[in-house]
């Protein structure tokens, strides 16, 4: 004899009890009533084990020193499970006919496809294997002791049976009402019973305060008892049947044969686990929902733990009773039983994160590193203001290894970027480079980036960081529809890259090796060594100082940094992150696409027709935007000042109370004092102030800082 | 748990070749070489010495560090492909791509059931971490 611990008390237990069988051998319902079924069926014995909720009691084993606690009365248990799980091992297995159920009819289903010469697998619960979802694929998944197994399959033929069918009248909530199988298994276990009373159809309700003392007929007649049994019939046990209708399953035995549907339920709790009762369905049918599938969903009636186990076939009779016409069950949703989030993510991950090769180098510094556009990169080093002046005023570095970088070769590149792009291409000369977007065929704003002539032949193109990872897709996909010949190879994760920025960036470079006559001019690159590391040195600007990345191999991505944070030590360098390039940039009105821009974006909404020629032959894009020159265009995203703090990005934009917009990049720019901000306005006519988060903000032309671009070329 | 050890990576040298299929079908590698073909038009030859591609005056031939990769026994790809493989993985000789715990990788079979696991420098600590 061993002892579990039920809601604090400990009761004994016998060897082989499950834990609804220990509570009922005690004298207590396993839960807080409720016809038991014993059969996994149902979640009337549900329970919190060991720290997990929702733990069908009637399946798990009274394991000694087991803690169980009834759910809350009244109420669910709040979600969650233990506060430390253990780790969930997911098997991935391949079968080919899989017979799920090991009773009379899957033995044989079983031995039949085996005398076929089938390689078969059987899964039953009993053995441990549990069943939780179908899906298409198909692919089942399987609760273990050991963990969760996800099965790949061909074939599946489904033997799970019958499930006996609960009483629906007054009093059905309270302890001491059984099927007769699971009367059966408790006198199996050696639990008396009592007093017990067998009925049928003639149940017209219970009495008795918590538990059953009596027992009312249809002919109003009571008998009274200690525990009753009531004998309604069975139902096909369909739930993962019905789990994945388009998977081709085949159903054997019982769970495939006609079972007549029970006598409309008149009164009573119809759905024990959301203790809807047919009062309840008489509301939702009085408002008109009379489909099978809409009286679900406006009552949850079968959404439960149980996926409609239990109340399916009453329902289903609730539905034909008012419509004269049986209807067909509805879906089940995995899983068929309450899974732990351990259980239900194991052998998931979210999202790769990748690091850049100065990873490293950004934690020693002490950066705050953060996610973005697929990538940990520095938010900041501790100060993002001091990080934004040594860019305004001495020199910084920037990692810009995560940009999109691609080189594109062959006889018709020319003519594959052209055709891709909305800029002029063609009269890019070897060395030099020209800013660009990309757009879809709508003409909405997809990207943008650098081209970088290398040869007559040969181009290297860039990315934003975000962008990269269709940038490649993007590319093949066109060159592969027109049917050019260029060959594309994507070199974002091959090659590191360090922005060397601000006024003094010159000076650090030839701090470096590069002599003045070297070093690319405003808009030009070329391979240099820069501290006698090979690199092709783009010369641009995202911050609105001088600005030289430095394209290079990532394994020595480490030691140029090094190189470079030592020879300018002495000009004061700092590396600067995220939060102070996103505020250089803002000033410098540069838009970040996927910040600034929205889906349907165009050039003209974000002020960047410049960066189109529509003289050109053809573009992607190129006749959208023909079409939609003509007509008014009341999106716009315009430049904004106001005093500060500077409001959340996101907040909205009134004009005259009215929201026309919102805020896509928000700044208190340290050179100004004041806030600096884009955003959008959606109505016309455009407003030159307006109201944000309260206050006032005036429309600024952009750029705010250098309009005349001097800095950059210094 | 694995019941293998996890893969050790390490740091991968070598030439990344983009060029038509027929030319890279008859480039003549560098001895000593290792030429992993990830698609018709794409090579990855593992080695220090340049390759050439006669076959096409076109082809980018670049230096290719990007890659981390881990000789891995039958035994090890069977582990990884029981509990990090969702998809189903093909029999040797070939080159399989998808990803392995979630993380974009390259598995180049052999016909003993072992293989290279290439995996992207900036993604490693991913599938190490997972993996392990």
């Amino acid at each position: 004899m061993s002892r579990v611990v039920y809601d604090g008390t400990p009761i004994e237990c016998e060897p082989g009890d499950s834990l609804a069988i220990a509570a009922l051998r005690a004298g207590q319902h396993p839960a807080r009533g409720g016809t038991l079924c014993l059969a996994g069926d149902c979640g009337n014995c549900s329970a919190i084990v060991d720290g997990t909720p929702w733990v069908r009691t009637c399946q798990t084993e009274a394991r000694p020193g087991a803690v169980v606690q009834r759910h809350p009365n009244g109420s669910h248990p709040s979600p969650g499970g233990p506060e430390h799980h253990t780790q969930v091992t997911v098997r991935h297995r391949s079968a080919d006919h899989v017979v799920i159920g090991n009773g009379d009819s899957g033995a044989a289903a079983a031995a039949a496809l085996r005398s076929e010469g089938h390689d078969v697998l059987v899964l039953d619960e009993a053995a441990g294997d549990e069943v939780v979802g179908v899906f298409d694929g198909p692919s089942i998944i399987v609760r273990r002791n050991d963990g969760i197994e996800h099965f790949h399959v061909h074939h599946i033929t489904l033997a799970t049976g019958a499930a006996e069918v609960h009483p629906v009248c007054p009093g059905n909530l309270m302890a001491g009402i059984f099927t007769p199988k699971a009367a059966a298994k408790v006198r199996a276990a050696g639990v008396d019973l009592g007093n017990v009373v067998t009925v049928g159809a003639e149940l017209k309700a219970f009495h008795g305060e918590g538990r059953v003392s009596e027992v009312e007929l249809a002919d109003g007649s009571r008998v009274s008892c200690d525990n009753v049994i009531v004998n309604l019939g069975s139902a096909p046990r369909d739930v993962l049947a019905r789990m994945a209708p388009l998977v081709p399953v085949q159903i054997v035995g019982p769970a495939a044969e006609a079972h007549a549907l029970p006598a409309a339920p008149q009164e009573g709790v119809l759905c024990p686990c959301g203790k809807i009762t047919v009062e309840d369905l008489d509301g939702v049918w009085n408002k008109g929902f009379h489909d099978l599938e809409l009286v679900k969903r406006s009552s949850l009636c079968g959404t439960g733990t149980c996926q409609g186990a239990v109340c399916m076939p009453h329902l289903r009779s609730f539905v034909a009773d008012r419509s004269g016409v049986e209807p067909k069950p509805f879906t089940a949703r995995p899983a068929a039983r309450q899974v732990s989030m351990a259980e239900a993510a194991a052998g998931y991950h979210i999202d790769t994160f990748r690091r850049t090769p100065l990873h490293g180098e950004h934690t020693k510094l002490g950066a705050t590193l953060d996610k973005f556009g697929g990538w940990f990169r520095p938010w900041n080093y501790g100060d993002a203001v001091s990080e934004y002046w040594a860019v305004r005023e001495g020199v910084s570095l920037g990692d810009v290894s995560t940009l999109g970088k691609m080189m594109v070769s062959g006889p018709d590149v020319v003519e594959a970027l052209e055709r891709l792009y909305p800029n002029h291409v063609h009269d890019i000369k070897v060395g030099r480079s020209r800013y660009v977007i990309n757009l879809n065929e709508r003409g909405h704003v997809l990207d943008d980036g650098m081209i970088c002539r290398e040869g007559d032949t040969r181009f290297l193109l860039t990315f934003t960081s975000g962008g990269a990872s269709t940038a490649e897709m993007w590319v093949r996909d066109w060159v592969e529809t027109w049917g050019l010949k260029v060959h594309v190879l994507d070199r974002t994760v091959s090659h590191g890259a360090i922005n060397v920025t601000g006024p003094l960036a010159g000076e650090l470079l030839r701090r470096a090796g590069v002599n003045d006559d070297d070093r690319p001019k405003f808009l030009q690159h070329r391979h240099i060594d820069v501290a006698g590391i090979p690199c092709h040195v783009m010369r641009l600007s995202f911050t609105g100082e001088a600005s030289f990345e430095l394209h290079h191999q990532i394994d020595q991505s480490v030691e140029l940094w090094q190189a470079l944070m030592e020879l300018g030590a002495p000009l004061g360098i700092k590396p600067h992150g995220l939060q102070a390039l996103f505020g250089l940039r803002l000033e410098k009105g540069h838009v970040i696409v996927g910040q600034d821009t929205e889906l349907d974006s165009t050039p003209r909404r974000i002020n960047m027709d410049w960066a189109v020629k529509l003289e050109k032959d053809a573009f992607v894009g190129r006749d959208a935007l023909i079409r939609t020159a003509s007509l008014p265009d009341e999106r716009r995203l315009f430049g904004f000042t106001m005093d500060g703090p500077a409001p959340l990005e996101g907040s909205v934009i009134r004009v005259n109370g009215d929201v026309v917009g919102h805020v896509t990049s928000s700044w208190d720019s340290p050179m100004y004092g004041h806030a600096v901000l884009m955003g959008w306005q959606k109505r016309l006519p455009h407003a030159d102030v307006v109201e944000i988060d309260g206050r006032e903000a005036r429309v600024s032309a952009v750029p705010f800082y250098d309009k005349e671009g001097a800095r950059a070329r210094m | 748990m694995p019941a293998c050890e996890p893969p050790r990576f390490e740091g991968l040298v070598g030439w990344r070749i983009i060029a038509d299929r027929s030319a890279l079908d008859t480039a003549p590698w560098p001895a000593g070489s290792h030429v992993v073909r990830i698609s018709p038009d794409d090579a990855f030859v593992i080695g220090a010495a340049e390759p050439g591609v006669p076959g096409d005056e076109h082809a980018i031939v670049t230096p290719e560090l990007g890659f981390a990769g881990a000789a891995v026994s039958a035994e090890q790809v069977a582990d990884i492909a029981l509990h990090h493989i969702e998809w189903k993985l093909p029999a040797g000789p070939c080159v399989a791509q998808g990803q392995i715990a979630g993380v974009p990788s390259k598995l180049v079979l052999h016909a003993d059931g072992s293989a290279l696991l290439l995996v992207a420098c900036a993604a490693r600590h991913e599938l190490e971490d997972r993996l392990g």
